[in-house]
């Protein structure tokens, strides 16, 4: 499937091929802020960024999991648990902001945790663990909400309702929470020796087992850091609207994996990566936002967004078969 | 001796690899003692005909996990025969309700519906795209025109000929029933029976010995979205006629229950491959399940539990079994 290129990607067309989404990425921004010069304003941009915040910090979970070679498609149930368990810690326990927020992590962990002992101790691929996960953790949402009615807690703790609606020096502190999770992925996945061996095992795993790389503990801790990631995606929109909804999760499931592929087929090999991540989940916030000002009608604004993540995501395919066949 | 501990070894293999379906026979037989009508030949018939998209949905899935190989990841899989079969309900709705004909309607919607294969099929084949990415995305793209086309709005049936495959009988069972075995026996015979369903699932089985062998594994593989495409097509149809008409949201539901079938069908089978058989008894005990627990009065807050739990222990069991042979 991927191809290594022995000769490296130094040559003209392989720099033309690799920035050949970027550019699409340009027009994009470009046609936008002809059809709405309010695009382009500053204040825009930063609704972006913020309005990209929660998917980001759930595909950077994803980007991990796609890393060991999986797929997870329980993250929304880590969001949904976070969310719940920050929120019943202060309404039901009267906890303070910062035990609510271990409280969140906590419960986004138990959905790791099963997931781990799924696929590393019943060997069920990691695509129907998952889709087990969902479906259970779905059912336990509308069991404790008796039908799927929303938690609300209007008299949170400020210092909860920060994570969400506070600011450092005018940046929102959602915007700065999911910068700070996307330098620690990038130097953990991408920089550290650990990240190394997550992808050693995502592309060779027999190989890595003979190399000596323990490939269960890899796994567990992958599946419990992407699940506590995801719980902070559920902080975040719980002191966002003060309240928990159940299954609200699963609305980024798709776009957390259409962003690790957009971002994977932009890696020189193909493998998922976090900067990669980063760039297709702008470009998704982007488009989402762009068709918003376009004022357009709920459902063609739907079906637009659907053909443009096929169109981004057959393109960035394209480009990777390009430059491997320059590789080759 | 060692014979004897072999030969224990394969019986124990054998029960471990038939516990997914003794412990559906066992769920169902247990809903049977809890409601005396449940397993009556009138309640059978009721599951029969509820389970009918999903059967003909799987039928269509089958098949490109057969030419794909059934890794869930890289190997064959479409996601997007939902999407299709309600694309289909759709444009036949909004036809007919705007009063023009039948045939006309039918045309428009298997146009439409091939054209969504024949894009999943080059985006597969040319472009080498991860089938469940490409179909994942082609599902929201297709749902999304659909929305546009619908205007999500509820379209009660007008055509009496689809509405027929509901109400009208033949030799005591209802007319789609029928229509839908005849589909089953002619795929069991493309799937199973054929040259063309050999080298299929030779494909699937290992893409790099078919291809050494002369087999066109991209051929193949573009005709597989193609049939699932058709066969989405046609589950458009028995949406239709099961809901009296087009409601919006179908496709979710459909979506799941179709995988789930297709994944306990392949539990079921002596070799844990994906077969047609599998999947249609897969996708009927879908129905006996979710139709079951509703009669025995499960809250439904319960039924994605059970249903979760049903695939965990399945999958679970199957690969227990492969790990004791």
């Amino acid at each position: 499937m991927e191809h290594v290129s022995a000769k490296g990607n130094f040559n003209l067309r392989g720099i033309v091929v690799r920035f050949g989404f970027l550019i699409v990425f340009a027009l994009f921004f470009a046609f936008f802020a002809t059809w709405n010069p309010v695009f382009i304003s500053g204040n825009n941009l930063l609704n972006i960024v913020e309005g990209s915040a929660i998917l980001m910090i759930i595909a950077l979970g994803m980007t991990l999991i796609v890393a060991t070679g999986g797929i997870d498609l329980s993250v929304g149930i880590a969001l949904d648990f976070g969310a719940a368990f920050a929120v019943v810690a202060m309404k039901t326990y009267d906890m303070g902001w910062g035990s609510a927020v271990c409280a969140g992590l906590i419960g986004g962990s138990l959905v790791g945790l099963f997931n781990a002992a799924l696929v590393v101790g019943l060997r069920i691929s990691p695509f129907l663990a998952t889709l087990g996960t969902f479906f259970i953790g779905s059912s336990v949402q509308r069991i404790f909400t008796n039908g799927g009615g929303p938690i609300s807690h209007r008299r949170m703790p400020d210092g909860f309702r920060n994570i969400a609606q506070g600011d450092v020096f005018g940046i929102p502190s959602e915007v700065i929470l999911a910068a700070v999770l996307v330098v620690i992925y990038y130097l953990v996945l991408e920089r550290s020796v650990w990240g190394r061996r997550v992808h050693a095992m995502g592309m060779q795993r027999s190989a890595s087992i003979v190399a000596g790389i323990r490939v269960n503990r890899i796994l567990i801790a992958c599946f419990v850091f992407a699940s506590i990631t995801c719980a902070v995606g559920g902080l975040i929109s719980a002191a966002n609207i003060r309240m928990f909804t159940p299954l609200s999760g699963f609305s980024y499931l798709l776009d957390a994996i259409a962003a690790v592929f957009i971002g994977a087929a932009l890696h020189p090999r193909g493998r998922p990566n976090v900067l990669g991540t980063v760039a297709g989940v702008l470009f998704l916030g982007m488009v989402t936002n762009g068709l918003n000002l376009m004022g357009l009608n709920f459902n063609t604004k739907d079906a637009l967004s659907g053909i443009i993540l096929v169109s981004a995501l057959a393109l960035a395919v394209a480009q990777r078969n390009m430059r491997n066949a320059d590789g080759d | 001796m060692q014979a004897n501990a072999r030969h224990q070894k394969h019986a124990l293999a054998t029960f471990v690899g038939l516990l997914p379906l003794i412990i559906f026979l066992a769920l169902l037989l247990y809903v049977g003692l809890n409601a005396p009508n449940f397993l009556t030949f009138m309640n059978l018939k009721l599951v029969l005909a509820q389970s009918l998209p999903v059967v003909l949905a799987v039928i269509g899935l089958s098949a490109v996990v057969m030419a794909g190989g059934d890794d869930v990841v890289s190997g064959g899989i479409d996601l997007s025969i939902p999407a299709t079969a309600v694309l289909c309900a759709g444009i036949v709705a909004v036809i007919t309700t705007a009063g023009l004909s039948l045939v006309l309607a039918a045309g428009a919607a298997l146009v439409a519906c091939m054209l969504v294969g024949g894009i999943n099929a080059l985006l597969v084949t040319l472009l080498r795209m991860t089938p469940l990415l490409t179909t994942l995305a082609m599902f929201v793209a297709v749902v999304g025109i659909n929305n546009v086309i619908t205007s999500r709005r509820r379209l009660d049936l007008t055509s009496d000929a689809i509405a027929s495959l509901r109400q009208d009988f033949a030799f005591g069972l209802p007319l789609g029933i029928i229509i839908v075995g005849i589909l089953v026996l002619i795929s069991y015979h493309l799937l199973h029976r054929t040259k063309w369903g050999l080298n299929l699932q030779a494909a699937g089985g290992s893409r790099d010995a078919a291809e050494i062998s002369g087999i066109r594994v991209n051929t193949l593989v573009a005709q597989s979205y193609l049939l699932a495409a058709f066969m989405g097509f046609v589950t458009g149809f028995f949406i239709l006629a099961r809901g009296n008409g087009y409601s919006p949201g179908t496709e979710d539901n459909l979506m799941l229950e179709m995988v789930l079938a297709n994944f306990l069908g392949a539990a079921f089978s002596p070799r844990r491959v994906v077969t047609m058989w599998g999947a249609v008894l897969g996708a009927v005990l879908v129905a006996a399940i979710s139709i079951g627990l509703k009669t025995i009065g499960v809250n439904v807050f319960w039924t994605d539990l059970i249903k979760g739990a049903l695939i965990v222990t399945v999958v679970a069991l199957s690969a227990i079994s492969e790990r004791v042979r």
